[in-house]
């Protein structure tokens, strides 16, 4: 089946991955987290040993579906396309920005998404920051920014990041390498098979329809064009029912349990520099995870960026603390951004800008 | 819904090249807009420039003399 020939299909393709998400919560996926690229990106960084916080370490297979799900799809359908060559070192600081940006509002875009529909009202302040973003980095575009295009090369080098999730996900099945938390987020998820059918379900999907937070608000500034659009419509749609019915639907901003903070500036902040950074990459985080599954070295170099930034926020305290509820005193403590965070973020927003405004398009000779 | 016509579609190797496309079509009052790149050309999410298959040597001239280069120019439904 075309899915991608009118906005009814692409809202459909979006509807199952909504569906895929619901139904990976409901197997034990952390609350109203279900499907987030940053996060899931940051516990697989946290099974490496690449930073220490307990809580969040466990390799996502997620994660692994989702690069696996672009890869065989788009081999399968004569799409896989190894390129490489367009600027892949600032492609690396633009995924490093990205996972700085996230983990201080505390999730990816799609978690954004995931968190608007269970009524967290932070969600929807940070989307705010998040079309900002998305408006700065289509200025950038008209004013001619570009990073070089890419080349197409040997089809092994677009194997390789495929290639190395395999590997991931045999350490995590035949080995005792990998670490995973016994106790916070890290320890919450679905049973291994689920979660890698349910990644791979997704990523296919997400090929065949392009989904794409950051491309979606991108399209509807540039062109009015609301195809890509749909496909989140599609998805915010069964993620709402689900919430609803399940009497998760919560309409408030202090939320324990849901993992998120009340730092209003700071979450427009955060998704401001996901929105920019993810514009000046190509695509959001999920998008980078597909594009680099369907043979793209240069999306693999900022999903390598953000596995460095996830160990950095954490190595380095940048990552912001979720409301939460004191168990012996029963109180509602505030999450909150640490100084670090909010240095590092205000950091990332100049980097982007430089990056922004100093790479130019050449012209044809 | 609108009919869907065989249209003309020039796809470019970066999307600045396609804005610059945008850009030198709207001073030299060349027709087309600009699109998202149709799902059945490509798996990538850059931009395009469509316009009516008559326009093909107007565009194409423009191109050269402006210093775009084209990715390649299709023939489809859009």
């Amino acid at each position: 089946m075309n899915l991608s020939d009118s906005k009814k299909k692409l809202a459909l393709g979006g509807a199952v991955c909504g569906i895929v998400a619901a139904i990976l919560a409901l197997l034990g996926n952390p609350a109203n987290m279900a499907f987030c690229i940053a996060c899931f990106i940051r516990d697989t960084a946290g099974a490496f040993g690449m930073h220490q916080a307990e809580a969040v370490q466990y390799a996502r297979p997620e994660i692994i579906g989702l690069v696996l799900g672009a890869f065989i799809i788009s081999v399968a359908t004569k799409e896989f396309c190894a390129t490489a060559g367009s600027s892949p070192m600032i492609r690396f600081v633009l995924g490093v920005i990205i996972m700085i940006g996230a983990l201080v509002f505390l999730g990816c875009p799609l978690r954004m998404v995931i968190r608007m529909s269970a009524g967290d009202l932070n969600a929807w302040v940070a989307l705010i920051g998040f079309i900002l973003g998305v408006a700065t980095g289509v200025f950038a575009l008209k004013q001619g920014f570009s990073l070089g295009r890419a080349h197409v090369t040997n089809k092994e080098s677009g194997a390789v990041l495929p290639v190395i999730v395999v590997g991931i996900l045999v350490l995590a099945l035949c080995t005792s390498l990998l670490k995973a938390s016994e106790a916070g987020p890290g320890s919450m998820h679905a049973p291994i098979i689920a979660s890698l059918i349910g990644g791979l379900v997704f990523g296919a999907i997400a090929q065949k329809t392009r989904m794409c937070f950051a491309g979606s608000i991108r399209d509807v500034i540039l062109m009015k064009n609301f195809d890509l659009l749909s496909v989140i419509v599609g998805l915010f749609v069964v993620m709402l029912v689900f919430n609803v019915a399940t009497g998760r639907f919560i309409l408030g901003f202090s939320t324990p349990g849901v993992i998120a903070h009340s730092e209003h500036l700071w979450n427009i902040l955060g998704m401001y520099t996901v929105g920019f950074a993810a514009v000046l990459a190509g695509g959001c985080p999920l998008r980078q995870l597909i594009l680099a599954g369907q043979g793209s070295s240069d999306a693999a170099m900022t999903v390598v960026g953000m596995f460095v930034g996830a160990a950095m926020c954490h190595n380095f305290g940048l990552a912001a603390s979720g409301t939460a509820m004191n168990a012996e005193t029963q109180e509602v403590v505030a999450g909150a951004v640490p100084f670090n965070g909010k240095v590092a973020c205000i950091i990332c927003i100049i980097v982007c800008f430089v990056i922004a405004f100093t790479n130019k398009r050449k012209e044809a000779k | 819904m609108r009919k869907k016509e065989l249209k003309l579609v020039v796809t470019f190797h970066t999307t600045a090249d396609a804005m610059a496309m945008e850009k030198a079509c709207k001073e030299n009052n060349v027709p087309g807009r600009i699109i998202p790149v149709p799902r059945a050309i490509s798996a990538g999410c850059g931009l395009s420039w469509c316009a009516d298959l008559s326009d093909r040597e107007e565009i194409v001239s423009m191109m050269k003399k402006a210093g775009i280069e084209e990715e390649e120019i299709h023939e489809c439904m859009v």
